[in-house]
């Protein structure tokens, strides 16, 4: 187990600066989670700590210790790459038997380890077969045994869900979780999943273009964006964003006004879908399309200042395309965003209605 | 075909009085002249290239000293092509599995009992007689009263032995060198890498004669001239820029991630490399080895021009010496050294064939 400190770490490949800035820490035994859109350096951070990347400057320290220059077969990190990576030579048991090899591990030890891991994801009656003989699902968990079985300090995880089917992997999100809680590594999952992050890890990390936007818990992100950028990417269906003027207490979209609190020239006001609702007041709509999404209903309501999402529990029986309603919401779920800075102008707050 | 089907369709909604089978049958049969056209073109393409690999290897059984006589050649291929167009026939007609088989089985046991009785009394060993006989030329020349002059040959089997240490040595040494070059070229950026990719193909442009006269130069002064090494290095520097590319396109097709896995895993670089991608371009190299082995084993014109001491002979200057001295004496001893020759790639390329046939798919990009 260890605690984890990035100091002013950056990376370049040639001219290009990837990551220009990055400082971080994660403590002994948590989870955290990468979350990020594609290509923008969830990978390359991750490579940095398993030290298959040197990283151009600044520095990595593991348990306070700078790491920048071990090599990574001395650093004791478990990953799970996005492909898995097995080793397509060699049967199951080998796979994971293979980062025994380089540790002098007896084989009789070596053997009992590799059961006991294979016992732990569940793949103990695989052990025979060929990696090319086994479904995604199971290539998964053996590369997550592979990764489990030198009992490392540090577990990474690149995206390992994002080639498994829907069910499998909400099963997988149970089962990586307990296993974290049973085993309490250090984990980094990276993903570009926002559902992912927000239902397996203890906090979150952000980020966009090689920097991080935000660090917090998955409440945190989701109730209290910093920014624009991860307002919209936190959250399904995502978040409405209106912009507008807000000038002495008024906001005006288009020719709708409201009543602002706390703000005022260019700004951008977040509402999420599932924080608006159908009332007898509020600013007014027309329903223009209905999607069902099992439990809930969502809405796109045609407004003054646009579409807007709405997402409503229960039957939709009542409400028909083309049928004029209210839109309301709460003071305090409205986020309110400088337009110019992107950035979250706090306890800034808009009303339904005067 | 679909305007075909449209009818029958419109019968089928009428009445049950569709013919299935006829209309399977007629799909069958459709597909049966196409093979036998393909089969046709395919037999007719091959026998030119066939029918002298034959007549090699049925007159290095069969003909005598002194005698140019071909009815035995005649013979042999009165048996062997009713067996060729029996052995198709049996494969255009049989139904099943089970009756193709048998027909297989018909067509050779008629096709052998044929030949035993047509060519095997002019069957015979004699012509072998140079792997036991080193000066075979004196014999055969004594057998039509002519002695003088003959060749002095070397054992057979120890050009025999010079021709495998060559082509091993030289094997052994590119698939080596080819390996490492061609994965540090599909790993590892460094200056000069796109120009020495490009230079690799350009080396292997260059006709081999052209070089001919400077490589002897070259030998004469480092000392190397009728030596076996010589001829060994001289071998691998042309063989070598082609393996380098070929590997590289294997290696280029071996992920990323499984090396870096193994690396973070605990290997270092050289236990990554032996361990884990080695293992993945096995095909690869197995199909240079064989390739570079059976270049080495044919080679003619490097030892013709280096190799001057007849110990020093391989297996191809034996050839060449043999049909120099005996041609117009006895056929047979020619074809029986070049069916002796022969046989060693051929074992090769059957024991490999199936890595031979995946360097085309295992794919050469740059
Ligand atoms: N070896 C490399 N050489 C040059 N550029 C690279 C290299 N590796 C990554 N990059 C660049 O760095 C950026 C970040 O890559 P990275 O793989 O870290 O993205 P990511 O966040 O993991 O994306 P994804 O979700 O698609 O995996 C990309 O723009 C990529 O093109
Ligand atoms: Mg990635």
């Amino acid at each position: 187990m260890a605690k984890i400190e990035f100091r002013h770490v950056s990376k370049r490949f040639g001219a290009v600066e990837v990551i220009p800035d990055m400082d971080l820490v994660i403590e002994d035994g948590e989870f955290v989670a990468l979350l990020g859109p594609s290509g923008c350096g969830k990978s390359t951070s991750l490579f940095m700590l398993a030290g298959i990347y040197l990283p151009s400057g600044g520095e990595l320290l593991f348990d306070g210790h700078v790491v920048n220059e071990v090599e990574a077969r001395d650093r004791n990190v478990g990953i799970v790459f996005q492909s898995y990576a097995l080793y397509p030579h060699m049967s199951v048991r080998d796979n994971i038997l293979f980062p025994l090899r380089f540790k002098k591990t007896p084989r009789e030890e070596a053997l009992a380890r590799v059961k006991a891991a294979a016992d732990l994801v569940r793949v103990a009656e695989l052990l025979d077969r060929r990696p090319s003989e086994l479904s995604g699902g199971q290539q998964q968990r053996v590369a997550l045994a592979r990764a489990l079985v030198k009992k490392p300090q540090l577990l990474l995880l690149d995206e390992p869900l994002s080639n498994l089917d829907a069910s499998l992997r909400l099963s997988m999100r149970t089962e990586i979780k307990a296993l974290h809680e049973q085993l309490g590594v250090t984990t980094v999952l990276v993903t570009h999943d926002q559902i992912e992050a927000t239902t397996m890890a203890d906090r979150i990390i952000c980020m966009r273009a090689g920097r991080i936007e935000q660090v917090g818990t998955p409440d945190d992100l989701y109730l209290r964006p910093l920014s624009l950028f991860v307002a919209g990417f936190i959250g399904s269906p995502p978040i409405n964003f209106i912009a507008g003027k807000a000038e002495g207490g008024t906001l005006t979209v288009n020719r709708t006004r409201f009543p602002v609190e706390g703000a005022s020239g260019a700004v951008t006001v977040g509402l999420r879908p599932e924080h608006l609702s159908f009332g007898e007041t509020g600013f007014p709509g027309r329903i223009a399309q209905i999607e069902p999404m099992g439990r809930e209903i969502l809405y796109v309501v045609e407004t003054g200042m646009g579409a807007v999402r709405v997402l409503e529990q229960g039957s939709s029986a009542g409400h028909a395309i083309g049928k004029q309603v209210k839109v309301d919401f709460r003071p305090e779920n409205s986020l309110v965003f400088e337009t110019e800075r992107q950035k979250l102008v706090a306890g800034a707050h808009i009303r339904a209605t005067a | 075909m679909a305007t075909q089907a449209a009818p029958t369709m419109t019968m089928a909604a009428s009445g049950p009085v569709v013919d299935w089978d006829a209309l399977a049958a007629r799909a069958r049969g459709a597909r049966r002249t196409k093979a036998v056209v393909l089969y046709s073109f395919l037999i007719a393409v091959s026998l030119p290239i066939i029918l002298p690999y034959f007549w090699l290897v049925a007159i290095a059984f069969s003909a005598k000293t002194g005698v140019a006589e071909t009815a035995v050649l005649w013979r042999s291929m009165a048996v062997v092509v009713p067996a060729v167009v029996g052995f198709w026939l049996a494969a255009a007609l049989a139904q099943t599995r089970r009756q193709l088989w048998i027909g297989f089985a018909a067509v050779a046991m008629i096709a052998i009992f044929a030949f035993a009785l047509l060519v095997g009394p002019d069957l015979h060993l004699g012509n072998f007689i140079f792997l036991w006989e080193p000066d075979f030329a004196s014999v055969v020349r004594s057998r039509i009263g002519e002695v003088r002059g003959a060749v002095q040959f070397p054992n057979v089997w120890h050009a025999f032995g010079n021709s495998i240490l060559i082509a091993g040595a030289q094997t052994a040494i590119v698939v080596t060198v080819a390996s490492l070059a061609a994965y540090y070229l599909s790993r590892f950026q460094f200056p000069g890498r796109s120009s020495m990719l490009r230079s690799l193909l350009v080396l292997h442009a260059f006709p081999v004669l052209t070089l001919i006269v400077p490589m002897f130069l070259m030998l004469y002064w480092i000392g190397l001239l009728d030596t076996l090494f010589g001829v060994i290095l001289v071998l691998v520097a042309f063989e070598l820029p082609f393996a380098i590319f070929i590997m590289k396109g294997f290696f280029d097709a071996v992920p990323w991630d499984i090396e870096m896995s193994a690396l973070t895993d605990g290997a270092s670089r050289r236990q990554a490399f032996v361990s884990v991608v080695l293992p993945q371009v096995r095909n690869g190299i197995l199909a240079v080895a064989v390739f570079t082995f059976i270049r080495g084993w044919e080679e003619y014109i490097f030892v013709f021009t280096f190799l001057i001491r007849n110990s020093n002979w391989t297996m191809s200057l034996y050839m060449y010496w043999v049909r120099d001295d005996v041609m117009g004496v006895d056929y047979g001893v020619v074809s029986a050294v070049g069916v002796f020759y022969l046989v060693p790639s051929l074992i090769l390329y059957v024991a490999a064939q199936r890595y031979l046939m995946q360097m085309s798919v295992g794919g050469v990009k740059g």
